[in-house]
């Protein structure tokens, strides 16, 4: 359940450490984001001498919430974080390595690039 | 824990893994259950306090530590210990009744593979550089083949694209999903076979081989 002004950790290299939700991207007025959904963020706090700065607004997928993910066969996954990966307007990636597990979801979501750098599927 | 370290055998550096649901329950347990089972085996209370310390120190480290530390000297006695209690007492209770015989997977992996090759052939006609074909369900569950391609501009990017979808569609009855626009990195997802194309200065920075570097590539006759 990511709305705006959630705090999320970043799952890839790009640079950006913590990011802040400022806007779901989809309808108009939506309440909340779940994952594999696309947000707008602005970064809070970022690695020193790499190319995303604090303060950059970016996009970014949802790849973990807190909030339970119910699957049609009565699986549950619940994560310990949130977490987004940093995308680009065109919907690559901008880090090249996504870590930690990420759900199969987002490969029906069409974002098998995430999937395909992520070390571990659930 | 042997389930979850082949999971992750990917040849990369360890991510932190404190997001992981239920792992570090899970490796508590089988702690837990260890120790039982040291206590029971009867081994010298010095043997048995030595290998607690061991072990609960590693638990601590990272988790690359604790699947090595148990990999190495612990997995054997629990192994024959394990395969004994089964032999005694095990039996299958639940089966997952969607799994195939072994010899419906051979033949869907030769059928995948012969589609792999197909698109790897259109890919080499419509002028694509270094083509690999890398066989990675040993080490993903969710596909089988990964194609990986150069492309040198955004109108190639489109052609091989375009020319891939129309032989998907017409000899095999499979549809693409991924993108339908030509992109830097193009990604054509057939289920089984997973299609990435690139632009030069894309591929050299995701580096998706040296990823993939444990998949068994193979061999192109063109």
């Amino acid at each position: 359940m990511i709305q705006p002004q959630t705090l999320l950790n970043v799952a890839d290299n790009s640079g950006a450490r913590e990011l802040m939700c400022i806007r779901i991207i989809g309808a108009s007025n939506r309440r909340y984001a779940h994952i594999g959904d696309v947000i707008v963020a602005v970064i809070k706090e970022a690695v020193p001498n790499m190319p995303l700065e604090r303060s950059e607004v970016v996009r970014a997928v949802i790849v973990r919430t807190c909030k339970e993910l119910k699957r049609d066969n009565g699986m549950i996954i619940r994560y310990d974080d949130n977490a987004a990966v940093v995308i680009d307007q065109e919907g690559n990636p901008k880090g090249t390595r996504v870590f930690g597990a990420i759900a199969r979801e987002l490969r029906q979501l069409n974002f098998t690039k995430i999937v395909s750098l992520a070390p571990e599927v659930l | 824990m042997d389930a979850y370290s082949g999971l992750v055998s990917h040849s990369l550096p360890c991510p932190p893994f404190s997001s992981l649901p239920c792992l570090s329950f899970s490796r508590i347990h089988a702690r837990n259950r260890f120790l039982g089972e040291l206590e029971h085996l009867g081994h010298g209370g010095l043997n048995v306090s030595l290998r607690t310390t061991n072990l609960s120190g590693s638990l601590r480290g990272s988790s690359t530590f604790t699947r090595m530390a148990l990999g190495s000297n612990v997995s054997e006695d629990t192994d024959d210990m394990f395969d004994d209690l089964f032999e005694k007492y095990g039996k299958v209770v639940f089966k997952r009744n969607d799994q195939k015989p072994p010899s419906a997977e051979v033949d869907d992996d030769a059928e995948s593979l012969s589609f792999a090759v197909a698109v790897a052939k259109v890919a080499s006609d419509v002028k694509a550089a270094d083509i690999r074909v890398l066989f990675v369900k040993p080490l993903v569950y969710w596909t089988r083949f990964f194609i990986i391609a150069t492309a040198f501009s955004r109108p190639q990017i489109d052609a091989i694209g375009t020319k891939i979808k129309d032989l998907a569609e017409k000899q095999y009855g499979k549809v693409a999903s991924g993108d339908s626009k030509p992109n830097s990195w193009t990604l054509l997802d057939f289920g089984d076979v997973v299609v990435h194309i690139f632009l030069p200065q894309q591929r050299d920075l995701y580096n998706l081989e040296e990823f993939y570097a444990n998949a068994t590539a193979i061999e192109l006759a063109f």
